[in-house]
């Protein structure tokens, strides 16, 4: 219990001197993140809207997919990629293995779903009236898309911040992509894997303590969100 | 000429709800649409209103044939604006819904802003500029709906039972704009309605649906039935399962019976041929249409008989009294 103790105030203090490996770490892993969400977004808001509104053919079964790609092992995403980006693999000449832009494309492919089928339940809860109204008072298809995004905001937030909290606590693409290496691709999830194999528990506690303060602060802005969506 | 539809049919799964061979709508007049509920009224709109393609057939809208399909269909739905029965608000002011469909035309601000007042001050909810559109009660978003829909500038407007969800005051109101739409702006509408007398009081025109089809007469009275042979050979409905009324009838089974309200007759005392059949009721409403009085006659079911105001005159019933319905087998129609 005391080494328990230890490690926790050990933990605190590192965090309170803003120790510049930890913070190194947690940059990196924000940005990561960031960036992830953010591509995942800019694509999968729009797939979402595309496949809700679209007489696809095999609709059912695409969104069936989508689902099923909810539950995607992050270590698969990462064996997928590794296989394009390794020396070996047709994107081996980028020579992206071992690079935060690697992470960021594992990540993405991980979130994508969940940005997708989210946008797709967020919407298919707005009322049908709304896109007839717009439609009916002259709005354009584009027009249209932008009425029911905004009466589906929260829902997309929510998607956005569900998709954030997935890759923020990831640790098989960050380590199989980015590589754990030192100061470059070490985020909070591979940097206390490495320090718990090392038996070195301060830093792995101070980072623990700090993802779970940053996942907390998500899922807290996750229920506002939906907390919001359902007035 | 506004609209001509031409053999056209909506099918949704393996039900037709809507075939119409020809219809043809004028322009610069109040048409009503009739009809029960699941007539096919609201899914005519949103064809008339280029929000729902046919499944088959053509629509030319101002003598220009409507392709569904094609990229012109905004500047066709740009014309042309549906007010459905239970309209949303976006969710932002009221001013700001009104500002919509000029926003979308990309009107500029001043012009945007004289317009909305202009219409909030024509629907009588100026005041309600600032206000959250969810925040409105039924009439008043209705009322904010066709604020809404004016400033699109439309040349045809068209209202899904513009008064079915509200009270008396707002109904008095929104027929009031109606009249006022058509009188100053010139604007074409149709709307739907199962409200006889509304339609009467607003419409110049008016078109009966029953079953997706265009129906020759208003089908007031509707019922289930069945028809049965009597112990004399002779046919009857058995309407609702507890009113006999001799009918022509070769089929024998369950059917829908209409009584066309203008056939029927009223008198104090029995009168009948042998094919005819009388009920005796209670007259529970009478109801002023100009050249015609509406009468809501309870014979165990009720029964609507619209009478001449000559003929009404001559008679004199009270509400409250009894009188007899005439049934004459030409009044009835079996579906």
């Amino acid at each position: 219990m005391a080494f328990l103790f230890d490690s926790l105030l050990s933990a605190c203090l590192l965090i309170w001197s803003l120790d510049p490996e930890l913070v190194n770490i947690v940059w990196v892993s924000l940005k990561v993140s960031f960036f992830s969400t953010l591509i995942a977004s800019i694509v999968g808001i729009p797939t979402g809207f595309f496949i809700f509104f679209r007489d696809l053919r095999g609709k059912r079964m695409v969104i069936t997919v989508l689902n099923t790609l909810l539950a995607l092992p992050t270590v698969v995403v990462g064996l997928f990629v590794y296989a394009f980006i390794s020396r070996r693999g047709i994107l081996g000449a980028l020579d992206l293995l071992y690079t935060q832009r690697a992470m960021v494309i594992g990540q993405v492919i991980l979130i994508l779903p969940v940005v997708t089928v989210f946008t797709i339940s967020a919407i298919s809860r707005i009322d049908d009236r709304y896109r007839k109204t717009a439609m009916t008072l002259g709005a354009g298809g584009l027009q249209t898309a932008l009425v029911i995004f905004r009466e589906a905001r929260f829902g997309i937030v929510a998607a956005v911040i569900a998709a954030f909290g997935r890759v923020i606590a990831e640790v098989g693409v960050a380590m199989m992509l980015g590589g754990n290496a030192k100061g470059f691709t070490r985020t909070m999830t591979t940097a206390m894997a490495l320090e718990y194999d090392k038996g070195e528990f301060v830093l792995s506690v101070a980072l623990g303590i700090v993802l779970l303060a940053v996942s907390f602060g998500v899922n807290m802005i996750f229920h506002r969100v939906q907390g919001r969506a359902r007035i | 000429m506004l609209y001509e539809l031409i053999n056209l049919k909506k099918v949704y799964g393996r039900r037709t709800v809507l075939d119409l061979p020809a219809l043809s709508l004028e322009q610069g007049r109040i048409i009503a649409l009739l009809g029960p509920n699941g007539a096919g009224k609201t899914t005519l709109l949103e064809v008339l209103a280029f929000l729902s393609p046919p499944t088959s057939g053509e629509v030319r809208f101002m003598e220009q044939r409507v392709d569904f399909r094609g990229n012109g269909l905004i500047q066709h739905r740009r014309r042309v604006v549906l007010v459905q029965q239970h309209p949303i608000m976006f969710s932002t002011t009221v001013g700001r819904n009104v500002e919509f469909p000029l926003k979308v035309r990309n009107a500029p601000k001043p012009e945007r802003e004289k317009v909305v007042e202009e219409l909030l001050h024509l629907v009588g909810m100026r005041e309600f500029k600032e206000a959250k559109g969810h925040t409105l009660s039924g009439g008043e978003t209705q009322r904010v709906a066709i604020a809404r829909a004016l400033a699109c500038s439309p040349e045809v407007i068209l209202f899904d039972e513009p008064t079915a969800s509200v009270d008396v005051e707002n109904q008095i109101a929104i027929e009031r704009i109606i009249g006022e739409i058509r009188g100053r702006k010139g604007i074409s509408v149709v709307f739907t309605t199962h409200n006889m007398v509304q339609a009467s009081r607003l419409a110049e025109e008016t078109l009966f649906l029953f079953e997706g089809k265009l129906a020759r007469s208003t089908y007031e009275n509707i019922f289930s039935g069945r028809i049965e042979v009597g112990a004399n050979g002779d046919r009857y409905c058995l309407v609702q399962s507890s009113l006999p009324v001799k009918v022509r009838a070769e089929i024998v089974g369950p059917v829908r019976v209409a009584f066309d309200a203008g056939s029927l007759r009223i008198s104090r005392t029995r009168t009948e041929r042998a094919t005819d059949t009388s009920l005796q009721g209670r007259l529970v409403q009478l109801a002023d249409e100009g050249a015609r009085v509406r009468a809501l006659v309870d014979v165990g079911i009720p029964l609507t008989v619209l009478l001449p105001t000559q003929e009404f005159k001559a008679l004199s019933p009270a509400v409250g009294e009894v009188v007899w319905v005439t049934v004459p087998p030409e009044a009835i129609e079996l579906i």
